[in-house]
């Protein structure tokens, strides 16, 4: 019920947008600025060009205020939006480009985590773990990737991926089912 | 026992079971399944291995730079696309519905005249037209 309040309420405040109100626009960036990056950042693996991308992202949103229409909950909307802008970057292969500081962030988030000081040994293990997760959602085709992140990461369900992919709810449990078998092999040998 | 992982609704069974999206008896009985399916097991094991991919915070100049975009947008933006902020757009439409009735009105000799006699259910229609498209407006 509480979920269902929420993005009407998102609606609403989109809606204010369209009507010139920025503060409106500055609550749905507060709430949705966390998750559109995370999920970017889980597709393309670079922080920089996630961030970009969720730029681009909010952007469009912001254009689209006045037609805007609240025929969809505004979440589905806008990761339609953010997954639309993440598969054309994935295809122009800009992830190309930030392919190299993939280590330097690897280490950046193990400083983060650092509060409760692991030894040399459990960071490396940590580390090791974090590149093959990494690696095995990185191999998953595209679209299977952009589903997984939101089943999993993003609490979105069935419909709402199937939204936001354009295909059938069955589709999405099929592509779903598909992606954690082959996560399975991949990640087999992690203890 | 048959492994929920080789039809279609087990597979959908073991996905909602993952993301926690079903009712008590399902997830019993997805939690009964797995106890003896290794398999299954491996499956949401794989779900748990997922959490290592934590997402970093967002940077602190996020939003800084997102406004500094929207503002040099709205900068560059033609003055024609500024008029087609949602409140004007169908007081403009009102308006050009009115003038495209006026320049309809047959031009005779005693236009003039006929003007003068215009028929005052057209204006009311007019105003009526453009009452009903105000409340967009607001």
């Amino acid at each position: 019920m509480e979920a269902v309040a929420a993005l009407e309420q998102d609606a609403q405040l989109m809606l204010r947008v369209g009507e010139g109100d920025d503060t409106s626009f500055a609550l749905l960036l507060e709430r949705h600025r966390g998750p559109v990056v995370h999920f970017l950042y889980r597709m393309v693996q670079n922080q920089a060009i996630s961030e970009e991308l969720a730029q681009e992202v909010f952007l469009r949103v912001y254009r689209s205020r006045s037609t805007y229409e609240p025929t969809a909950k505004f979440t589905t909307w806008l990761f339609r939006i953010a997954t639309h802008v993440a598969l054309n970057s994935i295809r122009d292969g800009k992830k190309e480009k930030g392919h190299e500081s993939l280590d330097v962030e690897i280490e950046g988030m193990e400083r983060q985590v650092a509060d409760c000081q692991p030894t040399v040994e459990q960071e490396m293990i940590q580390n090791v773990k974090l590149r093959e997760v990494r690696q095995a959602i990185e191999a998953l085709p595209a679209k299977q990737r952009a589903a997984v992140l939101m089943h999993k990461y993003e609490g979105l369900d069935y419909a709402q991926i199937a939204a936001v992919l354009s295909c059938s709810e069955s589709a999405v449990k099929s592509l779903l089912f598909r992606a954690y078998e082959s996560l399975r092999g991949r990640l087999a040998h992690m203890a | 026992m048959i492994c929920l992982n080789k039809n279609e609704q087990g597979a959908e069974l073991l996905t909602g079971y993952l993301a926690k999206t079903l009712d008590a008896a399902g997830m019993a009985e997805v939690d009964r399944h797995i106890q003896d399916c290794a398999e299954c097991r491996g499956l949401v094991s794989v779900w748990e291995k997922l959490d290592e991919f934590a997402a970093p915070e967002v940077t602190a100049g996020f939003d800084a730079r997102l406004y500094a975009r929207i503002a040099a947008e709205d900068a560059h933006r033609p003055w024609w696309r500024r008029l087609l902020w949602r409140p004007a757009v169908p007081l403009v439409a009102a308006g050009a519905l009115v003038g495209l009735g006026l320049l309809m009105v047959p031009r005779t000799p005693d236009a003039g005249k006929q003007a003068s006699n215009m028929d005052i259910e057209q204006v009311a229609q007019a105003v009526d037209d453009m009452d009903l498209l105000t409340p967009l407006a607001q």
